[in-house]
């Protein structure tokens, strides 16, 4: 079986189709691209591999174990993480706090381990943070802002430290959406090389929405592409191009050419 | 320079508000009181560099614009205001020493605890702990000494301190808005009540039954938890309330508890009815009319506790007492910054930054809300245990949701999960209760009888209007209100915001500028 498959999966808002029987596998090691003009169903397909929304139709499925229907914080357990299009960090704590809350899934203490500080409770603490620290400085932050509250944080930083809270909950599969959102070429050059990082380093496989064009086609094995809920396109990145369906969906809509 | 002059002059009339009320002793406690705020204040934002003998220098000149003020106001109180009220002014073998060691005790302390943040990191924080244990521990002996007789009011006030401190949890730890709390506390002081008075012949004993009762309240924290923690903010508001509003009147009405035992009372005689025989079985009754409660009359006498060498704790003498709650406190304080720095209390936070965001990153939502909530209830079951024994008697009327709003309003009024800021809001929230709001009731019906109303006597209708609308008891809840109001319109962090929240606060426009610069 596949790394990742989603079978004939629609969402439906009431009236609105917001994905429709889309077929979707990634291969394990793989960067796949998710594109799309706005509105095309992206955000909805990631919500519903981490079990925010029940699919209307259709199943997933994630080495050998299938998600439709699955609690959302298990299905983290299991080993898929995502980061936000709109960063959703935790404001008023500090980043290495936010990445040990990405660890959460991870650790065993419960609140009577805390309360005795037992030996074991006291390890896994000093452990843990210990692996957030140095996933603070992988991704890019400095000491010194591993005490910062989140909020107060350069957006730039934000994003990087968000895909490090995603990678404290050690996954296997990492969804990123539009992680170069808001970011000017120099941070977006810097980026796509730590997702490249992401992959030879860490083991990961990973599934990337992305609006910039430039950084799609470069950094995919794999690209697909959905218009309206429907995947229109699927290929390596050269053959997506020439498309004659993917040219209009996006120049037809005259959105996200970049 | 300006700021510190403002200081002195907020502390120095602050003091004397509290002064003007009580005069006699009060000048001395309170000097040495806002000594150590002001010290604290003033070591706040000082150079480290400076070294303990040039802070404690520089603080001198504050102090002593404080001091003036103070005692200027204190003898105002002495020669102006109590002859006005009707009382004889305090004598100066009293005025005298009072005032000096008032004033010279608040430019002491003033002077000593701004040295002590110029000392290395862990001097300076042994410094403000022996100074704060030694504050603590003698407060009690000089308030018996002074005869100024806070000690039975500050209990409640640190009672109230706990309760605080658990909804602090709740509140301020995991975002979730609880709005009926006393439900808690009443579980804990009926425990209490239920378990050590002659009206159920039980007896057992302060200790354990202490104990029992946190076990109640976090076990009725689960039941009402479950259902209710699934809805979110406002919902969860209201649905609190109701709980909260239900509980005295469930407390109110155990009066007459009949427990049947099912199989012998429904089940047997159900299948019989079924198959239409007439044949009788004996019903067996576990619990007959049993008054549980005892409703409006309450429970009394409840059981104290006990201790060798002291003996059962009395009404009349309010030390053991006092620091069995300082014991408490310190238990709690110390048991929930446990909780709070671990795995569970960052899942309590991350809920409530982002319960969506945290559900994704792997955290349970339920069982970290249920926790939440639980350890929270538990808390309160110390409160409640505690109040029961103090008071003897427990009714239903003092767990209605106006004790919920106020141990809110300590929270809120404290800064939201900052322990140091809710213990801080329960004392002024509670000590302007129960000592501030009497004092001004006595003081104001002193001036209106010996001078205000014999001024009115032309003017009928207004003499009665003033007599009976000069209570402020009265406008306890409004007082309430308007203290939020300006906190929140002014310090909208809290009493004591931790530099981190304050830090935050006044970046935030700020940071998002720097967004919004940054998206374009
Ligand atoms: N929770 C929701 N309820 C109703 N409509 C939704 C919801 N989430 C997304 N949609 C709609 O589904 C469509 C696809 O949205 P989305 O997946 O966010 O697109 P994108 O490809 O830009 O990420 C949009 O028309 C959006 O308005
Ligand atoms: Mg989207």
């Amino acid at each position: 079986m596949e790394f990742f498959e989603a079978r004939q999966i629609t969402k439906r808002f009431g009236g609105l189709t917001a994905v429709g029987n889309v077929d979707f596998v990634v291969q394990r090691g793989m960067i796949a691209g998710l594109i799309g003009p706005n509105g095309a169903g992206k955000t909805t397909f990631f919500n519903m591999i981490t079990g925010v929304y029940l699919p209307t139709e259709g199943e997933m499925y994630f080495e050998n174990t299938e998600l439709t229907g699955m609690k959302v914080f298990k299905i983290t357990a299991l080993g898929i993480a995502r980061t936000f299009q709109n960063i959703r960090l935790f404001g008023n704590m500090s980043s290495v706090d936010n990445v040990l809350v990405g660890e959460h899934c991870r650790l065993k203490s419960n609140f009577i381990h805390q309360i005795l500080h037992t030996p074991g409770m006291l390890k896994e603490e000093a452990n843990a943070r210990a692996k957030a620290l140095d996933m603070l400085e992988f991704v890019g932050l400095k000491r010194t802002d591993a005490e910062v509250f989140a909020k107060n944080l350069p957006y730039g930083l934000q994003r990087r430290l968000e895909i490090a809270r995603a990678l404290g909950a050690e996954p296997k599969f990492l969804l990123l959406d539009e992680p170069t959102a808001g970011m000017n070429p120099n941070e977006t050059a810097d980026l796509t090389a730590f997702i490249h990082r992401l992959r030879s380093e860490l083991d990961l496989t990973i599934l990337l929405i992305e609006h910039n064009m430039s950084v799609v086609m470069g950094i995919s094995d794999r690209i697909t592409v959905l218009d309206h809920g429907e995947k229109i396109a699927e290929g390596t990145p050269a053959e997506v191009q020439k498309n004659p369906l993917v040219i209009e969906a996006y120049l037809g809509k005259g959105s996200a050419e970049k | 320079m300006k700021a510190e002059i403002k200081l002195a002059l907020t502390m120095g009339l602050l003091g004397g508000v509290v002064v003007f009320l009580f005069g006699g002793w009060s000048v001395t406690v309170l000097g040495i009181l806002i000594g150590v705020f002001m010290g604290l204040s003033i070591g706040g934002r000082v150079n480290k560099k400076d070294g303990p003998r040039k802070l404690a220098l520089q603080s001198l000149s504050t102090a002593g614009i404080a001091a003036v003020v103070f005692i200027a106001v204190s003898l105002f109180q002495n020669y102006v205001v109590a002859p006005a009220g009707g009382q004889f002014p305090s004598e100066l073998y009293i005025v005298i020493p009072a005032n000096l060691i008032g004033g010279l005790g608040m430019i002491l302390f003033t002077a000593l605890t701004a040295a002590l943040h110029g000392l290395p990191d862990r001097q300076e924080r042994l410094g403000k702990l022996i100074l704060m244990v030694v504050l603590v521990i003698a407060f009690p002996f000089i308030d018996r000494i002074t005869g100024l007789h806070w000690s039975g009011q500050i209990i409640f006030a640190l009672i109230f301190v706990i309760l605080g401190l658990g909804l602090n949890i709740v509140v301020g730890f995991a975002g979730l808005l609880d709005f009926g709390y006393a439900a808690f506390f009443a579980i804990g002081a009926y425990t209490t009540g239920i378990l050590s008075s002659p009206q159920h012949h039980i007896f057992m004993n302060f200790w354990l039954v202490i104990w029992i009762a946190l076990a109640m309240a976090a076990l009725w924290g689960l039941i009402l938890g479950t259902p209710t923690l699934r809805l979110r903010g406002d919902y969860l508001a209201i649905v609190t309330l109701g709980c909260g509003e239900m509980m005295p009147i469930i407390f109110r009405n155990l009066t007459n508890v009949t427990i049947k035992e099912p199989l012998t009372c429904w089940i047997i005689p159900g299948i019989m009815r079924l198959f239409n025989s007439s044949a009788a079985t004996k019903c067996i009754t576990i619990i007959d009319n049993l008054d549980l409660t005892a409703g409006e009359k309450g429970i009394n006498p409840i059981g104290r506790p006990y201790l060798p060498f002291i003996g059962e704790f009395q009404s009349n003498n309010p030390i053991p007492w006092y620091f069995l709650i300082i014991l408490l406190i310190l238990l709690s304080v110390f048991l929930i910054r446990r909780l709070r720095d671990g795995r569970l209390g960052r899942a309590w936070m991350a809920c409530r930054e982002d319960q969506d965001a945290a559900v994704q990153m792997g955290i349970d939502p339920v069982h970290t809300k249920l926790t939440a909530f639980a350890l929270g209830a538990a808390f309160s079951g110390f409160a409640g245990a505690f109040y029961a024994a103090y008071i003897r008697g427990i009714f239903p009327s003092v767990f209605e949701f106006s004790t919920s709003i106020i141990v809110l309003c300590i929270v809120v009024l404290g800064g939201m999960g900052n322990i140091n800021g809710v213990i801080l809001g329960g004392i002024i929230i509670m000590g302007a209760d129960r000592l501030f709001l009497p004092a001004l009731k006595d003081l104001l019906k002193g001036l209106m009888d010996h001078t205000i109303l014999p001024a009115l006597t032309s003017n009928h209708t207004l003499q009665a209007v003033v007599a009976q609308n000069a209570n402020p008891i009265l406008y306890r809840y409004l007082l309430f209100g308007l203290t939020l109001v300006i906190m929140m319109a002014l310090r909208p962090e809290g009493i004591i915001p931790s530099a981190q929240i304050r830090a935050e606060l006044h970046a935030d426009e700020e940071t998002s500028a720097v967004e919004k610069a940054v998206k374009n």
